[in-house]
């Protein structure tokens, strides 16, 4: 199945969850990554039980603060 | 009849001729009223701009002094101001820019005690966060959502950026993005991780552009939006952000109800994996 | 001016260059409603060749084009008189 994460094309045998996809897709921050599904939030909670789909689009979203120091 | 001078025909001509602007958008302009908050990496970019541009009233937030590191990018300030107050500096170069513009200081932090009556100061239409912290952009997005003011979020670091507009009832705040502040070490600072001295000038003029626009009342505004950069691959992406319903500000069942003076939590010594 | 024909404004650019000849112009047409009417007194050579033109882009229509004694020209123009 092939999925979009951040734009790119993602390759995978089968579908994994949100905590397995951040690993193989190698997020920054995994624990404080903002992850959306097709459009939606998915709260870290629901990480371990939201499996993706063929064709999904996954954005991680990251922190960032820079700016003035 | 147009208020316009000789001179100010002249300087802003090339804003005149767009066709999304001309004389009665210069005066919306003249007229308008931004809040930088930050006058750093950001702020100075976008407060530049907006002073180039004819905002009438701009307001400058930042309690710090101008130290030799910033000048790698902070083009606001100059070698002769190290060591002055950052506002003041900030002043300087916008009247020497521009003396359409009357700059407001405010040599403070933004808190929750203090936030609003900046804001309420001088009514300002939008507002620019431009800060470094966390805690102040958490703030500063309660106190606009609060308040039902319009502003533009960014955050810069190495070599990337991004950044999103919030327009009361229009798509998402920041937190509906980022709900909860992450730890103190989480996340690097530039001074820890590095900034390539440009993007706070892509970022920022980005920012600036959002206020001009929301004046002007033209374009689309990245609400609903978040607009990432990478400046090694050279590549720009809009991404679609919802506005969340959980949202603990905006969201249908708020939490967050007043302001707070946020702490980063201490990073948790939790293993990894 | 000279033509007859009754115009609501008039402007003079004989005293500024391009671009800021187009620039007084648009910014008269702002104070006009929709199909009224602006008298223009302009320069030959830049701005006779620009300004009608810069007109036309904008959708204001150009009725009229009078060259005088002293080769400056009077021009008059309808407010996006070409959106109809």
């Amino acid at each position: 199945m092939t999925i979009t994460v951040n734009g790119k094309s993602l390759e995978l045998e089968k579908p994994i969850n949100l905590n397995e996809l951040l690993v193989v897709a190698k997020a920054d921050q995994p624990e404080y990554v903002t992850v959306e599904r097709n459009g939606e939030f998915v709260d870290h909670k629901g990480f371990v039980s939201t499996f993706v789909a063929d064709g999904d689009t996954i954005e991680f979203l990251y922190f960032m603060g820079g700016g003035a120091a | 009849m147009s208020s316009l001078t000789n001179e100010q025909l002249e300087r802003y001509s090339r804003h005149i001729i767009l066709k999304q602007v001309g004389g009665k958008g210069q005066e919306k302009l003249l007229n308008g009223k931004v809040l930088v908050i930050g006058t750093g990496g950001l702020g100075s970019p976008a407060a530049m701009y907006l002073a180039a541009a004819g905002v009438g009233t701009i307001g400058l937030v930042d309690y710090d002094v101008v130290d030799l590191s910033n000048l790698q990018r902070q083009i606001i300030h100059k070698t002769s101001s190290v060591g002055k107050n950052k506002v003041d500096s900030g002043r300087a170069t916008i009247e020497a820019l521009n003396p359409d513009v009357k700059v407001h200081t405010y040599q403070e932090l933004v808190r929750a005690d203090n936030i609003l009556d900046i804001i309420r100061d001088q009514d300002y239409d939008f507002l620019i966060d431009a800060t470094d912290n966390f805690p102040a952009k958490f703030l500063i997005n309660d106190a606009c959502v609060m308040a039902k003011k319009p502003f533009s979020h960014a955050g810069i670091i190495r070599f990337q950026g991004q950044t999103m507009t919030y327009v009361p009832g229009q798509g998402p705040c920041y937190r509906c993005v980022f709900p909860e502040m992450p730890p103190k070490d989480a996340v690097p600072t530039c001074r820890e991780a590095g900034i390539i001295g440009v993007m706070g000038g892509v970022i920022g003029t980005l920012q600036a552009t959002e206020a001009i626009k929301y004046i002007l009342g033209i374009g689309d505004l990245l609400t609903g939006y978040l607009l990432t950069y990478d400046a090694l691959t050279m590549q720009f992406r809009k991404i679609k952000i919802p506005r969340n319903p959980n949202c603990p500000v905006c969201g249908d069942h708020p939490t967050v109800t007043k302001l707070v003076d946020y702490e980063q939590p201490a990073c948790d010594l939790r293993k990894k994996g | 001016m000279a033509d007859g024909m009754k115009t609501d404004a008039n402007v003079d650019i004989t005293d500024v260059v391009c671009p800021m000849t187009f620039v007084k112009v648009k910014v008269a047409l702002e104070d006009l409603n929709d199909g009224q009417v602006l008298g223009v007194h302009l320069n030959d050579g830049e701005p006779i060749q620009n300004v009608p033109r810069s007109l036309k882009d904008e959708g204001h229509k150009v009725l009229s084009v009078r060259k005088a004694a002293d080769d400056t020209y009077d021009l008059i123009v309808q407010k996006n008189g070409l959106a109809q």
